[in-house]
C-alpha cells in the first residue's frame, strides 16, 4: 500500500470536525475486515483514515422505551453474545453467528456491515425486515435514516462524505423473527442468498409479515407485495409457496463467483418457504 | 514526501512487555510484530483475513493481525504466538499439540493455539462442535483439523 494519514480520536464531536474538513478525502475505518482488503485491491488510497473504534460512545446495545439502540462499532460477537438480543431480536443474533468466523466476528461491526452496503451484507436484511432506521451524525446535526432508503446501490449508501453512522435503532420487533442463510461452506462464507422474516401470528391467523431478502439484488430489499399476501390471512403450505414466488419474482439475482442467477433465484425461494414455515410455526414438510 | 518522514510512534505490550517502534500508518499490526518486532512466529498467509494464520489476541481478543492497522493497536496489549509457553515449559495446548499429532508443516499452527486459547479462556470446557466452530477461522491444509480438535479436546478443564 502507498500511503495515507491516521487520524485516532475517542471524541465524537472531534471526529465529526475532522470529517466535515476532510470527509471527501477520508475513509472511515472500525474493524477493518472489509476495508482494509478493499484499500489493498484499489489503485489510489485515501489521504486519511479515521479511526472510530476509540469512541466509547458508537458502543452498545440498549433498550429504551421498546427500541433497541445499537451503537455502530457493535461488534458481531458483542451481538451474539448479547442476552438482550437472544431474547428479544433472535434473528439478528443469527444473522451475526452467521458471519466469517471467530477471528473476523471479533472485529468487523454492525455499522461497517451496513455502511459497506455489500448486497450480500447478512444484518442487512434482519433490521430491513425489522424497520431499523441508521442514526447518521454530522457537524451540522443529525438525521435519522430508514434503513429501506439506506442502500443505493453495491457498496453504495445515503452517507455523506462527512457524516458519520453513529447507532442503529430498532423497533422490538413482535411475533417471531428469523435469519436464514445459503452460503457455500458453513462459516468464512459469503452469502449466496440470505433471508429475514418478520411474523406475528394470531394462532394461525397472520397478523402481521415482513419479508427481507439480500444477495439476490443491487441491494437488500424488503418485499412488500409477498408481505400483503399473507398479512390478515390463514396461513398454510400453499400461500407460503405463492409468497415465497412472488418475493422471488421481485428480485434481480445476479451471476457472480459464488452461484449463477437461476441458483439463487429457486435456493432463495426454497429458504424464504423454510424461513415462513418455521416462523409460522408449521411443520416443514 | 518520504516515507520515513510519516512516520508515527506506536506504543503497546506485546507479550507483557512494553514495546515502541515507529510505524507508517499504512501497515498492518502483522508486519509490523513480523518485520519491526521480529516476531515471526505469526504467519503472513492470505492477507486478507481468511485463512487465520496471523492470528494473535489483541485485548485477550483472538483477531487477523492482517485486518489491524497497526496504529489501532495504540496502547493496546497483543499476545503472540511467542508469548504462548517456553521452551522449557509448554503450554498445556502446546504439549497437547504434540502429542496428538496437530503439527504436520506447523504454518497453521500459531494461529490454531492462539485461537484454541481464546475459546478455552471463555469455555473451558467445549464440546467438539463448539471447537470445530472456535477454530473455523483458522484454515489447515496438512492435518485434516481431526488431530487438532482432539488435542484441543484434551486440554480440558483448563488451567492457565
Amino acid at each position: 500500500m502507498q500511503h495515507f494519514q491516521f487520524y485516532s480520536t475517542k471524541s465524537i464531536s472531534d471526529a465529526l470536525h475532522f470529517l466535515s474538513e476532510k470527509g471527501e478525502r477520508t475513509r472511515i475505518i472500525a474493524g477493518g475486515t472489509d476495508l482494509i482488503p478493499r484499500l489493498r485491491q484499489e489503485n489510489s488510497l485515501p489521504d486519511f483514515v479515521l479511526n472510530v473504534l476509540e469512541i466509547e460512545r458508537l458502543n452498545g446495545i440498549t433498550e429504551r422505551n421498546h427500541i433497541l439502540r445499537i451503537g455502530a462499532t457493535t461488534t458481531h460477537t458483542q451481538l451474539v453474545e448479547s442476552g438482550l438480543l437472544q431474547r428479544s431480536c433472535p434473528s439478528l443474533v443469527q444473522a451475526a453467528a452467521s458471519i466469517g468466523g471467530p477471528l473476523i466476528r471479533n472485529r468487523g461491526t454492525i455499522g461497517g456491515n451496513l455502511a459497506n452496503a455489500s448486497p450480500a451484507a447478512d444484518l442487512a436484511p434482519v433490521l430491513l425486515a425489522m424497520d431499523a432506521e441508521g442514526v447518521l451524525m454530522s457537524e451540522r446535526g443529525t438525521r435519522e435514516v430508514a434503513l429501506r432508503d439506506f442502500f443505493i446501490g453495491p457498496g453504495k449508501t445515503l452517507l455523506n462524505p462527512n457524516e458519520l453512522l453513529v447507532e442503529i435503532s430498532i423497533p422490538l420487533p413482535k411475533g417471531t423473527n428469523l435469519f436464514l442463510k445459503l452460503g457455500r461452506r458453513q462459516a468464512m462464507s459469503l452469502s449466496i442468498v440470505n433471508v429475514a422474516v418478520c411474523l406475528e401470528m394470531e394462532g394461525g391467523n397472520c397478523r402481521e409479515a415482513k419479508i427481507a431478502l439480500g444477495s439476490v439484488a443491487a441491494t437488500p430489499i424488503r418485499c412488500p407485495r409477498a408481505e400483503n399476501l399473507l398479512r390478515g390471512k390463514e396461513i398454510d403450505p400453499e400461500l407460503i409457496s405463492k409468497c415465497a414466488g412472488e418475493a422471488m419474482a421481485m428480485s434481480k439475482p445476479v451471476d457472480d463467483q459464488r452461484a449463477k442467477a437461476w441458483y439463487r433465484r429457486q435456493a432463495g425461494e426454497v429458504l424464504l418457504k423454510r424461513a415462513l414455515f418455521q416462523a409460522a410455526g408449521l411443520r416443514n414438510d | 514526501m518520504s516515507p520515513e518522514a510519516n512516520k508515527i510512534l506506536l506504543k503497546m505490550v506485546v507479550n507483557g512487555k512494553a514495546v515502541e517502534v515507529m510505524v507508517n500508518p499504512t501497515q498492518t499490526l502483522l508486519k509490523v510484530l513480523r518485520e519491526d518486532l521480529g516476531l515471526t512466529g505469526t504467519k503472513k498467509g492470505c492477507e486478507q483475513g481468511d485463512c487465520g494464520a496471523c492470528t494473535v489476541l489483541l485485548e485477550g481478543k483472538a483477531v487477523n493481525a492482517c485486518l489491524v492497522l497497526a496504529l489501532q493497536a495504540q496502547g493496546k496489549e497483543v499476545e503472540t504466538i511467542e508469548g504462548l509457553g517456553t521452551p522449557e515449559r509448554l503450554h498445556p495446548l502446546q504439549k497437547s499439540f504434540i502429542q496428538n499429532g496437530a503439527v504436520q508443516c506447523g504454518f497453521c499452527t500459531s494461529g490454531m493455539l492462539l485461537s484454541a486459547l481464546a475459546l478455552l479462556r471463555k469455555n473451558p470446557n467445549p464440546t467438539v462442535e463448539q471447537i470445530r466452530r472456535g477454530i473455523s477461522g483458522n484454515l489447515c491444509r496438512c492435518t485434516g483439523y481431526m488431530k487438532i480438535v482432539k488435542a484441543i479436546q484434551d486440554v480440558s478443564a483448563f488451567k492457565e
